[in-house]
Formats: C-alpha cells, structure tokens, sequence
C-alpha cells in the first residue's frame, strides 16, 4: 500500500460503483446515481445491487466483486450493517468509499461499536473512507457528485478555485446553493461527517498541493487530532487562504480544570489558539463565511494590512475606516510622497487624506486616478472603494477604469457600494469586470480581513 | 484522583530551575522557623499557607501580607491557621511559605494548560486575581517564539498598562516575554504537567517577579496509557 496521506485516488477517481443503486425515484441512491451521471464523471460508473440487473439503463452488477475491475471510490448507499460485509466482500478491489449512511457512533454506543468494526475492516481491507453518516464529495475537477440532494432542490456551484470541507453536510450543500446564486465557483467539496478514517487534515494535505484550489474554507465542530490538524493546516496556509468557521464556541472545557488559566481555556479559547497558531483565518459566522467566500473566490490575497480607502461620500468612508480600526486592519495616512502626485488629479481647494474623499465632483477619471496613484508601490497592501452613484461624473465606465488598475496593480479592490434601486441595477457593472461588490462598509471590511490574512480581533 | 497538586514551593522550584525570578524566602512548619526566617529576609514579610488541599489560598484565608515584625508574623500565623480550619476542613496543612513582600507592579498572569486535542496551550492575561473577571486573556499553542509572545501581549486589551499608561515607566516586556516563551517550554517540555500558572506575575520597570505559582500534575490510568 501506498503513501496513506496521498488521497489522490479519492479527489480523481477513475471509476465509481454506487452500492445499493436503484431506479425507484425519490430515493436516495437514485439521486446520487443522477447526480453522478447529471455532472458528466467521465469515468466508469457501476451501479451495484443484488435485486436489479439494469439501474437507469446500465447494467447492474450483484457485488463489488462481480465488476471485475478495481474501482477507485464506491458510494455506500445502504443500511449501516450491511456496510461491513460489502467491505469484507470486496476483497481487495476497491480503493476508497464514501458512507452514506447513518446509524453509526452518532447514534450511541451501539453504532460507536459498529463504527469500529467497519473501520477495522476497511483498515484490514486497505480501503480508504469518507463518512460514514456524511454527503460524500462534489467535485469540479474530477466531476465526481454523490451527494443524495437533487440539483433541482440544492444547485451545483461552477468550477472555481475555492475548496469546501464541512463537518456538517446540511453545511456544505446550503453554501454551494448560495455559491451557485452568486457564482461562486467550487473545485472541491467534502462532507466527511464522522470523519471515521478520512478528516479535515487528511483532505487539507491534498489541497495543499492541489493545483486547482486557491483557497479552503472550513466548517468546524469539532477536532479530534489537533496536532495533525494544525500541522497540515500550516501546511496549507502558507500557500493558500485557508478560512475556517468554528461553532460550538460556548462549550466549556471537558476537564475539570481548577486553575485560573485552566478556568479561562473554554474550548473555543484553545481553537483559536490553534487557528492562529496554523495561519487559519477564522470567521465569525455564516455571513462572514459568506462575505470571505465572495472575496476569495474574485479576489487575489492581500500582502499585508494596510488598507486605501477611496470614496465619494465621506461619511461611507469613515465609516469603513472604523470597521476596519475594529477589525485589526490599518488605514495608514497618506505618505508624503503621494500628497503631490494626488493634488495634480484634483482642484487646487481639494485636501487629500485617507480615506480619499473625491466629494461630489467626483468624475470616473478622478477614481480611476486616484486608484492608480495610492496602489502604486509599497504604501498600501489593498484598496477599499466606496463608489456612490449620486454624483453625476460617474458613467457606466467607471467599474471598467477601476478593474484595469486593480488588475495592472495585482493588488486586491474591494468594491462597497451601498444604496437603493440605482445603485443595485449597476452592480452587475462591476460584477462583469470581476470584482466581488459589497452592499455595506462592514461587509467590505470583513471581505479586506480575510484577504488580509488578518485573525480575527478579540474584541470588536 | 489522577490529579498531584504540588506545593507553591515545589511549583516555585520549577521556576528557579528555569530562572523566573521568585521572591527570596523559605517554606517553613514552624512559627520559631517564620520569625527567624523573616528576620534573615527582611521585613515587611507574606505569610502563605501550604496544603495539596487548598489550590486558591487567599480564598481560604491562607495569605497574610505586609507583615513588618515578629507580632505580625505571630498574629499571621495564628489567624491563616484558624481561618483555613474553617474554610478548609479536610486540607492537610503540610506547613508555610514566608517570603519577602513584593514591590508593587503591573500584575499579569501568564499560564499554561495541556489541551486534550491540542496539546501544551499558554495564557497572558492582565488584572492578576481579578483574571476570571476581567477575562481579559489571550491564548497560544506552545512552544512559542518570542514574536508571538508579544503578540499575546497585544491580544489583549490591558496592553497600555505594560507599555506606561499616562506617564507611568513602561513596563520590562522583554523580560515578560522570555517568562511567556519559558512557561511555554515548561508546559512543553514536562511530562505529565496538566496545568501550571504563575499569578500574579510582577512586571516593573525592569524585571519581573513570580509571586504565585501553581502547577497541577495528571498521569494518565494504567488502562489508558496505550491509547
């Protein structure tokens, strides 16, 4: 057997069976089959179920065995016991499985028991798992989808570089639906649930190195080997934006801890220490999950925390050089070297400051400039731009000035752009030049903190 | 129980072994032993009681300070020795700390904890006792580099008191940094060392001073060991 952490035979199977296929509608392993055959897997599918010889027009084979190729991934949609006699039966010839079912440890002691025993099994057997009690997987690259939930009900997220591990499955498919409505693209998504074999740590080795993902996001319950998770997380952070979300922050500690320090270390405490400690950018909740996500997905990574912010409506402005005070980022002063360059842009009565207020004259040529002036060099790591649509001199060019700047700058522009019925109908202006729009200050900020690779403040 | 508190002094022992200054002063069974030892100190002199049983030893009325002769020593000794009867019934007394009262300062608590998923974890906190209340920590996986010692101190937001709030003499965060780092290593590196915490620190202008210490000990059940 190979490498245990190379988990590349899962990401890229070549060949699928799903165990207990069927073809009566409204069932679940029906759905996975649609989803499989809907998202065009290239590869080999083989429906496996002793009662049919043909599912959705394929042949169906009696067992695993029966296939009589080596099949990369099976997906185990059928009672928890039968689970481990399939996996004993299989002698060899499949690779890695994705357990759907239920009725494991979640369940009590009685499942905690038959979990054992099925991770014995594939352990003895040399079958890597995902699951059980889990979605599977839903993949871009490899086209793999064997998640139980209808497309009509639950949409499929486009290809893109953003990579989604969850605990929790109900999680994961809920963010690929938001993903779809906002085009965030996906290449990779894993619902491991109760992680039996493979976890977080396993699948953020593979992303590590995995060409086709720019950045992880997390949902976190809970995590067993904190060690290896903040190994290959660190890992995995120094290449790539790895996000997290943590619920379960209230739980107190599990020891009956008795010294001050041992008082204060609720669990959520220690989580955060680990985040930081791997480089993890933890969000605060789902709408920050959401707003990282938006940014992640448009956006390059922020070098560093000093942030321009460039406006027409000075209160928009200081509004967000306060979310951002909050947030732990920095709106450093305009260095001196800048002021002149700025003032030649402006008329003679303007004073320049960050934020930049370019006031109600403001034209597109003046933010088009005034964006190009402040990314240039090393004072600033990211812009945030406040474009009121009020002022008359803005034209529908505007986005399109501004994403050249952005784009010859290599800098990341965030794009806040508050406002009623006008102001919405242009955001598919800037949309279309590949930038992530945010309808508030504090949106915005949290979008620059997590390009910003800036942990999570304390307070605020 | 899995669980071996030690004695403030065996605790205290720790720290000297990784040269954390502590105060100068002797643990004691006797009142005779006190004075004598008050005297070789100097005063004004603290009185601590010490027992397995007691973990939080103001709470039990088991410290006594700013002790400036022998009646005070005396008196000390026979109120800590009444009070902890009270509070603590069951506490065996294994005798008392005297040591040397401590210049006044920024108090800080720095503490250390084995974490089941994460292993050795560090506390900084500011406000000394008042820690459960202000709550006013931040915490880190160790070992730590001292970078991210410092990047604890700024975590929280009593910071300003250690870099001279309102024209007070900034405090040593060097010095404070290396007791960070240090504990970090003690956690680390000391086997079966479940919890260990000095609170207060003192920080001063230049310097620090461990005037609390706690160190709790887990060994693992026989039956678990192999996990």
């Amino acid at each position: 057997m190979g490498d245990r952490r190379d988990l590349g035979f899962l990401f890229n199977p070549k060949s699928i069976a799903v165990v207990g296929a069927t073809d009566a509608p409204g069932r679940l392993s029906r759905i996975i089959m649609e989803s499989l055959t809907l998202g065009g897997f290239p590869g080999a599918v083989y429906p496996v179920n002793p009662k049919y010889k043909e599912v959705m027009g394929m042949r169906c084979y009696p067992s695993l065995r029966s296939v009589g190729a080596e099949i990369d991934l099976a997906v185990m949609a059928v009672p928890a016991p039968l689970t481990v006699d399939i996996f004993k039966n299989a002698r060899g010839g499949l690779r890695a499985a994705v357990v759907i079912s239920g009725g494991f440890s979640e369940t009590g002691p009685g499942g905690k028991a038959m979990e054992d025993e099925l991770r014995g099994v594939a352990e003895k057997e040399g079958i890597r798992v995902v699951g059980p009690n889990c979605m599977g997987l839903y993949d871009t690259v490899s086209r793999v989808d064997t998640l139980f939930i209808s497309r009509e009900r639950v949409r499929r997220p486009r290809p893109g570089a953003i990579a989604i591990l969850s605990q929790s499955g109900s999680f994961a498919l809920t963010a690929m639906d938001e993903f779809s409505s906002l085009g965030i693209g996906v290449s990779r998504v894993v619902s491991y649930g109760n992680r039996m074999d493979v976890n977080e740590a396993d699948c953020l080795d593979f992303l590590a190195e995995d060409a086709s993902t720019g950045a992880v996001v997390l949902y976190i319950e809970g995590i067993e080997d904190g060690g290896r998770f903040v190994e290959a997380a660190s890992r995995c952070a120094r290449e790539k934006t790895v996000m997290a979300m943590k619920v379960g922050k209230g739980r107190a500690g599990g020891s009956a801890a008795r010294s001050h320090t041992g008082a204060m270390a609720g669990r959520y405490e220690v989580y955060r220490a680990a985040f930081k400690k791997a480089g993890v950018i933890e969000v605060a909740g789902y709408e920050e999950f959401m707003d990282g996500c938006r940014a992640l997905n448009r956006l390059p990574r922020s070098r560093g925390v000093r942030i321009m912010i460039i406006t027409d409506g000075g209160g928009m402005g200081a509004a967000i050089a306060d979310a951002c005070e909050a947030a732990g980022l920095e709106v450093p002063m305009l260095p001196e070297e800048k002021r002149a360059p700025l003032l030649r842009l402006f008329p003679s009565y303007f004073t320049v400051a960050n934020p930049l207020d370019l006031t109600g004259s403001v034209t597109d040529e003046w933010m088009r400039g005034a964006l190009s002036e402040t990314l240039k060099g090393d004072s600033y790591d990211l812009a945030i731009v406040a474009a009121l649509w009020g002022p008359p001199g803005l034209t529908d060019a505007m986005p399109g000035m501004l994403s050249a700047v952005a784009k010859a700058s290599g800098k990341p522009v965030v794009i806040c752009s508050p406002g009623g019925d006008y102001t919405k109908a242009k955001k598919p202006l800037f949309e279309k030049e590949g930038f992530a729009v945010f309808d508030t200050p504090e949106a915005a900020v949290r979008a620059a903190r997590v390009l910003a690779g800036r942990q999570r403040a304390r307070y605020g | 129980m899995a669980d071996k508190i030690l004695l403030e002094s065996e605790a205290k022992d720790i720290l000297r072994k990784w040269s954390v200054p502590v105060p100068r002063g002797a643990a004691i069974k006797t009142v005779d032993e006190a004075i004598s030892s008050a005297e070789a100190t100097g005063y004004p002199v603290v009185l601590k009681v010490m027992s397995r049983g007691i973990l939080h030893k103001s709470d039990a009325g088991g410290v006594k300070t700013g002790l400036r002769d022998r009646g005070d020593v005396e008196r000390a000794w026979a109120e800590i020795s009444c009070a902890v009867k009270k509070s603590s019934p069951s506490a065996v007394v294994e005798g008392f700390l005297i040591e040397e009262m401590a210049p006044s300062g920024v108090e800080v608590i720095v503490g250390a904890l084995r974490d089941e998923q994460f292993g050795p974890t560090v506390m900084f906190g500011t406000g000394g006792i008042a820690v459960e209340v202000m709550k006013d920590v931040s915490f880190s996986l160790a070992p730590l580099k001292e970078e991210e010692a410092f990047e604890m101190m700024r975590e929280v937001r009593g910071y300003p008191l250690l870099t001279g709030l309102r024209g007070r003499t900034p405090c040593d965060v060097d010095a404070l940094a290396g007791v960070i780092v240090k504990v970090s290593r003690v956690i680390a590196s000391t086997e079966g060392l479940k919890e260990f915490e000095i609170n207060p620190l003192i920080v001063y202008g230049k310097g620090v001073m461990a005037v609390d210490a706690r160190a709790i000990f887990s060994f693992p059940r026989p039956d678990r060991s192999a996990g």
